[in-house]
């Protein structure tokens, strides 16, 4: 079995984890890989954490949950508890660090711990609309699992009905994109050794 | 009819959606249903493509009615089918007896959920008992067990022609993660790759008189005589064990020169192969074996099996359902059975990996 990349995302119901996972698994499916997206479900699925598990790889997929993931993302505090069961010493965990008092509970066995100030840059660069598309860069620019075009395909795929009517989204839209890749590969920089 | 797909089709969704693909292209005619988590969209889509198809969909009050309504539709000529988990298969038993009872076709998809009672509407193994054994009577019924999207599209479109080839009720047995996850599959048409569709016919209403151009069509399921019952059932027992070799699929690798060969069904066998692959390529003699029918069981691979190997072991989301099936085709058998039950929760690769490191330590 070849290398299987593992994510994990984690956030607040309607911070659309669901749909950003739903679009990578998508895009690495046209990109002719495996793919599997299974979101997690139950009661808690209203007004709980919403957590969305995606592994992308070469070769026949295994379970559709898995214990440690390659890239674990959580969007809120109660993201952060509920999504550091997944991190082990080879995990980047990705946290926006606008979210308040988590100093503590980050889960510091992580092989890197990245924070990204994505709500932020939200509000103030874009739109808080388009929060989950820098997301979506995010994890595409940690992971390298799909080409950064064909993330935007992707997205031009489910929005593009949209961005026929209103064609500023998109560029809205796959620059948000392109700032989650910056924003990630910025807090990289700046890892202490 | 329009086709579905131009010969064969690459997608992308969810396991439900899967299923109602699979049941128009196995020429479904009908669905009865009623809503249960994590089943539901298999009737949402359906009752959106079947328009499309002329195809019908009947919503009923509960799972007993979509149960003997789906009766009724075969009873009628049609192939119906219904979809159903948890509780609601616990319903769904009262029918399907029926059916096993007069001998009727009927399809059902299920889901299962966790157990007992309403307990999750996420996933586990918990309704092997109840799909494979049912309700009163002797289990007379053929069951697949899925492991794929590939798997539930086969499948499905399968349960049909198994159904109305030898006249049991047939189950497609997958669970809440097949339905609510996705993955990629190649749709298809069946006749495209030379699987012929078996024509449904009425029990009632066919032409002629009865009893002079035809025999009466009398499908009980009241007797009087406790002789007449026996008669009857040792009838059906004995075309059920004559199908059995016929029917009966499996799927095993690595066991000839094993030291343990682990065994489970459905999406666990998925975390069984990964661990196997990771084994095998660390130089440990791990093999496995999956029932894909868990009712009826492959019998003489099971026996030869116990018979051949040192241990085994059965992992499965549930407390032992899969393994009380095992063990009785096994008895005799001089493997060590050990299992690693989950009962409600999903099982990885690593799991099942450091189960069997234990074992072999």
């Amino acid at each position: 079995m070849g290398e299987t990349t593992k994510i994990v995302l984690a956030g607040e119901g309607g911070q659309g984890v669901q749909s950003v996972a739903g679009i990578i698994a998508e895009a690495a499916n046209e990109e002719g890989r495996q793919a599997l997206y299974i979101p997690n479900f139950g009661v808690e699925q209203r007004g709980g954490v919403s957590v969305a598990y995606v592994q992308i790889s070469d070769s026949i997929i295994g379970s559709p949950k898995f214990q440690t993931g390659d890239i674990v993302v959580a969007l809120s505090g109660r993201a952060v508890r509920r999504s550091s069961r997944y991190v082990g010493s080879n995990t980047t965990f990705i946290y926006d660090s606008g979210i308040e008092g988590v100093e503590g509970e980050l889960p510091r066995n992580a092989g890197m711990i990245l924070p990204i100030p994505a709500i932020e840059t939200a509000k103030k660069d874009f739109h808080p609309r388009v929060f989950n598309i820098i997301i979506m860069g995010a994890v595409v620019g940690a992971t390298g699992v799909i080409p950064l075009e064909s993330a935007k395909e992707a997205v031009e795929k489910k929005l593009g009905y949209k961005f026929e009517k209103q064609p500023k989204l998109r560029e809205l839209n796959f620059k948000a994109m392109e700032r989650g890749v910056e924003l990630v590969a910025e807090a990289a920089k700046y890892q202490p050794v | 009819m329009q086709k579905l797909f131009e010969n064969e089709k690459k997608a992308f969704m969810t396991g439900n959606e899967v299923v109602a693909w699979a049941a128009l292209a196995a020429k479904a005619d009908i669905m009865y249903g009623y809503p249960i988590t994590p089943q539901n969209e298999i009737m949402h889509y359906w009752t959106r493509l079947a328009p499309k198809f002329d195809k019908k969909f009947l919503q009923t009050e509960d799972e007993l009615s979509a149960g003997f309504t789906t009766i009724g539709g075969v009873m009628a000529g049609r192939k119906a089918f219904t979809a159903t988990a948890g509780p609601g298969n616990t319903l769904m038993q009262e029918p399907m007896s029926m059916a096993e009872m007069m001998r009727l076709p009927t399809v059902v998809v299920v889901q299962q959920r966790g157990g007992p009672s309403t307990a999750t509407v996420i996933y586990s193994q918990q309704e092997v008992n109840m799909t494979a054994l049912g309700g009163n009577g002797e289990g007379l019924r053929i069951v697949y067990s899925t492991s794929s999207h590939q798997e539930l599209f086969d499948y499905t479109i399968k349960a049909f022609n198994t159904a109305w080839k030898y006249r049991f009720p047939t189950f497609v047995l997958g669970d809440g993660y097949q339905a609510k996850m996705r993955e990629s599959l190649t749709l298809y048409e069946p006749e495209s790759r030379g699987i012929n569709l078996i024509e449904p016919e009425p029990y009632l209403g066919k032409a002629g008189v009865p009893g002079v151009d035809r025999p009466p069509a009398q499908f009980r399921n009241t007797f009087s005589m406790e002789e007449e019952l026996y008669e009857l059932l040792m009838g059906y027992v004995k075309d059920y064990e004559k199908i059995m070799p016929e029917v009966a699929e499996y799927q095993s690798s690595g066991v000839e020169d094993a030291d343990l060969v682990i065994v489970g069904h459905g999406i666990v066998f998925r975390a069984i192969r990964a661990a196997v692959d990771t084994l095998r390529r660390r130089g440990l003699k791990v093999g496995y074996f999956r029932p894909v029918t868990l009712r009826p069981l492959s019998i003489p691979q099971i026996r030869e099996l116990t018979a051949g190997v040192k241990k085994m072991l059965v992992v499965e989301s549930a407390y032992g359902q899969l393994a009380r099936l095992i063990k009785e085709v096994a008895y005799g058998g001089t493997a060590e059975m050990l299992t690693m039950y989950r009962p409600g929760v999903g099982i990885t690769a690593e799991e099942v990996e450091a189960e069997a490191e234990k074992i072999l330590k």
